[in-house]
């Protein structure tokens, strides 16, 4: 079934639109969720939760590419519940994702952070806009979906520490360009 | 930055590029390839040029005089003339062709093929929505193949922030008399090659096309297009060995394959395959990484007049058959026949005798 027929599901309100979705993206969506949550019960809570947001958001939407709709919901979702979770419950590819990010932008400030969500998107668009494809995909396949190193690797045909030494190099880059931009001290 | 201030960072990136990294689907359109004929060089001459004038009509003069200025830009920009670089290809602008996609010039690097290209019409309003809104995706007409292309912007040009970056693709890679936008096409010698495998052909079918906002992509071309003839220089070091006091650690130096605009070292350590292998130890690999980096970044390629130049740091290092082959780019072009020395520390890898 195609993206359109599925939103036109939703648009008469049929269930069956959460079945066509579950059985085309379900796996994309649990993907996405169980890379940033590290446990199946928390990860099909949020597909669950993601298909709810979905079947709440069309219509009035009607998104293109609905694939990137749902695991926007997906992600938004179990970011939310990995904040709100305890320290001792986190344990998946999100953290160590996070983990890298945030070791490679500490800054020397003791200064509170406040930064408009505005100027945040602005500058990580800016900043996705200065990369090749190449390196836009393994960033995003690493700090959006969360991907392990080893999975990026095999996608994009490569090798694990090829991956590796690229992303260092990335978020290198990444500090470089928020150091520009006044976001980082 | 905290994980909250990172996580909401990392909300905000555009559909585009989730998108774009969720799958790679380029659309396929079967278009019938147009013939061009490919010339290595082409001289000007006003007669020429007052003939198409009169020929073409003043706007469609515009587009071509845009097409070939662009061509004398690029050749400066890149110091191709000055470097002797003979896998520069540059096409012959048809004439009969006021817009579309034109092919400008070429040139491999070994893994990559820089393809630089004129595309129009293309509006002032949508080359101002670069790069907040708009998208430029090369593909191979018929195939799933295909990849990212950009303005194409002077080499030595460092801008960040979307504003700054509009401007300056505005100033550098937009004609507004002539709505062409300049761009280089990422193209992946691997993906050509693929593309003629599966199309049974040498001259594959390349396009073009803008996606602005949420609008259908705009597609430009297909023109037939083949891959270039690299040009590389090898230097053999004799298994040569650096010793690095600081690390203590022996790194043997293979060799260098040279390109005008890239490298590759090869190098080869106790473990590399390790290393190079999926679930290898990276603490233990940490300071071979450094001495690899050392290796590509702070050798000496040293030239006739005395000048030094620095491959820089690479950008992959795949392993294969006992070697690590670390690859490097650059922007504009070098004289690989002009290399008199090449050394990193006192340790002298190669001399022109």
């Amino acid at each position: 079934m195609t993206d359109t027929e599925i939103i036109n599901l939703f648009f008469e309100r049929s269930e069956q639109a959460i079945t066509e979705l579950a059985k085309k993206h379900g796996s994309a969506v649990a993907r996405v969720a169980r890379n940033i949550l590290g446990n199946e019960q928390d990860t099909e809570e949020c597909v669950n939760d993601t298909y709810l947001g979905t079947w709440n958001a069309i219509p009035p939407h009607k998104p293109s590419p609905l694939r990137t709709f749902v695991c926007k919901i997906a992600r938004n979702l179990a970011t939310m519940k990995y904040h709100s979770n305890t320290a001792e419950k986190r344990n998946s590819q999100y953290d160590l994702a996070l983990d890298e990010l945030e070791e490679c932008l500490s800054d020397n400030g003791s200064v509170e952070e406040a930064y408009e969500a505005k100027e945040l998107r602005e500058a990580i668009n800016g900043f996705m806009a200065t990369l090749n494809h190449f390196d836009r995909f393994i960033f995003m396949r690493r700090y959006w979906y969360s991907d392990p190193v080893k999975d990026i690797a095999k996608m994009a045909d490569s090798t694990t520490n090829s991956v590796t030494v690229r992303l260092f190099r990335i978020r290198e880059k990444l500090r470089l360009y928020l150091e520009k931009e006044g976001l980082l001290v | 930055m905290k994980r909250e201030t990172i996580t909401l960072m990392l909300n905000g990136i555009d559909d585009d590029y989730i998108s774009e990294a969720d799958v790679f689907d380029p659309e396929t359109i079967q278009e019938p390839p147009e013939r061009i004929v490919h010339m290595k060089k082409r001289i000007i001459t006003f007669a020429l040029a007052a003939a198409l004038m009169l020929a073409l009509g003043i706007t469609a003069y515009a587009i071509w005089s845009i097409h070939v200025a662009r061509q004398q830009e690029l050749k400066a920009d890149l110091k191709i003339e000055e470097n002797n670089v003979s896998s520069y290809m540059e096409y012959t602008v048809p004439d009969e062709q006021a817009s579309g996609l034109v092919l400008l010039s070429s040139v491999n690097d070994g893994q990559e093929q820089h393809v630089y290209v004129n595309i129009s019409p293309v509006t002032k309003e949508e080359a101002a929505r670069f790069p907040a809104d708009v998208r430029f995706v090369w593909n191979v007409s018929g195939t799933e193949i295909g990849g990212f292309a950009g303005p194409q912007l002077p080499v030595g040009l460092s801008v960040s922030g979307e504003e700054a970056i509009r401007d300056a693709v505005l100033e550098n890679a937009y004609d507004e008399e002539s709505q062409t936008m300049t761009l280089q096409c990422y193209i992946d010698v691997n993906f050509i090659e693929e593309a003629m495998a599966e199309l049974g052909t040498e001259n594959v079918p390349l396009q073009v096309k803008m996606i602005v906002g949420e609008n259908e992509p705009k597609t430009f071309g297909p023109v037939p297009f083949s891959l270039t003839e690299e040009q590389t220089r090898y230097f053999d070091f004799g298994h040569a060995i650096y010793h690095d006091e600081e690390l203590n650690k022996d790194i043997e130096i293979v060799g260098l394959e040279l390109t005008p605009f890239s490298a590759v070292w090869k190098v080869s350590y106790e473990g590399a395959e390790d290393f190079h292998t999926s679930g290898s130890d990276q603490a233990a690999y940490e300071p071979w990484s450094i001495l690899e980096d050392k290796v590509c970044i702070e050798t000496k390629i040293i030239f006739a007049d005395g000048s030094e130049f620095s491959t820089g740091g690479a950008l992959t290092t795949p392993y294969e058959n006992g070697i690590v082959n670390q690859f490097c780019g650059w922007g504009s072009a070098i004289n690989i026949d002009d290399v008199q020395r090449i050394v990193l520390g006192d340790l002298v890898l190669w001399e022109a005798k």
